[in-house]
């Protein structure tokens, strides 16, 4: 028993870096990410957890207008694009620890803004929360 | 018989010594350490051009370390890397800091990717990058340049060391792209 704990500690330092909690948000320089009204929410295929719908319904919730699909072709009156990028991780249940939502110049692909939150097991959030912690900072911070 | 007594015990102090070694190791080797300056600068660039301006450069959204946390990027880390390398590299004729400079570089660090497990670890990095003439304020350039590292055991064989390798290693690759594609530009 003490050698296999021995053995667990030995190996965590050399498979895993240490976690945190934080929320952060930032802005390109001269942008203002408030000023867009329409976006469309680009869904990679490999999102079986509906996190695209998740941004998409929150984006509605705070009174912009928003779709969402496929990367291509994407529709070209909108003044912004979102990608996102979501980690889960398992802990007795299946939980998102992190998320990352870009928001983009359709023109060009260029990132206008960009929000990130992570919360580990025992401050975990739920999806809903989670999308909703990350666009509020995206549209709270400073230009 | 005293052997066999004696064995026992002499296991128990190894396994308690051991054990506490083995947390040692857990404690100390899993901080996060910041990424330096040095790690981000290309050892080899690709130029098309040197250009005879002055650049000032501006770098955003970039973090602090946590020591408990993963290794991040801070804006005055990457804007050092960022200045030795145009230094290096000739790209601009010079880095000026305060205002005056002919062109102003600025770069905002987006979405770094990295890995909490694993052996090799890849780190992706995404930075906007935009240059201005100072005279007009117009953009002459701005791209989004995506880069990436994978760092392996043969580099670090502790994760926290070999997690900051390959966040310098895509910031560094990073800077190579950009400049390679400053230099391409006629200014």
């Amino acid at each position: 028993m003490l050698k296999r704990f021995a053995l667990a500690l030995l190996v965590f330092p050399l498979t895993s870096g240490c976690a945190v909690n934080r929320a952060t948000a930032t802005v390109t320089p001269g942008a203002d990410p408030g000023a867009a009204r329409t976006f469309f929410v680009v869904q990679p295929s490999t999102d079986s957890r509906g996190v695209g719908k998740l941004v998409t319904d929150n984006l509605v919730k705070r009174g912009f207008s928003a779709t969402a699909g496929p990367g291509v072709p994407q529709p070209s009156k909108v003044d912004a694009v979102i990608t996102y990028v979501d980690r889960w991780m398992w802990d007795i249940t299946m939980y998102m620890v992190e998320l990352t939502v870009t928001m983009r110049n359709p023109q060009n692909n260029f990132p206008i803004a960009s929000g990130n939150s992570y919360h580990t097991s025992l401050s975990r959030k739920s999806p809903e929360e989670m999308v909703d912690e990350v666009l509020t900072n995206i549209f709270n911070a400073k230009k | 018989m005293k052997s066999q007594i004696r064995q026992p015990v002499y296991r128990g102090r190894f396994s308690f010594r051991f054990l506490v070694s083995c947390a040692c190791v857990a404690v100390l080797g899993g901080c996060a350490t910041p990424t330096t300056y040095e790690g981000m600068i290309p050892t080899a660039f690709r130029t098309a051009k040197k250009h005879p301006q002055t650049v000032g450069v501006s770098v955003n959204g970039g973090k602090e370390t946590d020591s408990t946390g993963k290794p991040q990027i801070s804006d005055a880390t990457f804007t050092q890397a960022l200045t030795e390398s145009i230094t290096k590299s000739q790209t601009f004729s010079k880095v000026i800091q305060a205002s005056g400079a002919d062109y102003l570089l600025t770069v905002t660090l987006f979405g770094m990717e990295q890995p909490s497990f694993g052996l090799s670890f890849t780190v992706k990095l995404e930075a906007g990058w935009t240059l201005k003439r100072v005279s007009n304020s117009q953009t002459v350039w701005q791209e989004s340049i995506k880069s990436e590292f994978t760092a392996t055991t043969s580099d670090a064989f502790a994760a926290v060391t070999r997690l900051r390798l390959a966040t310098e290693g895509a910031a560094r690759n990073n800077i190579s792209a950009g400049l390679a594609r400053i230099s391409e530009l006629n200014l």
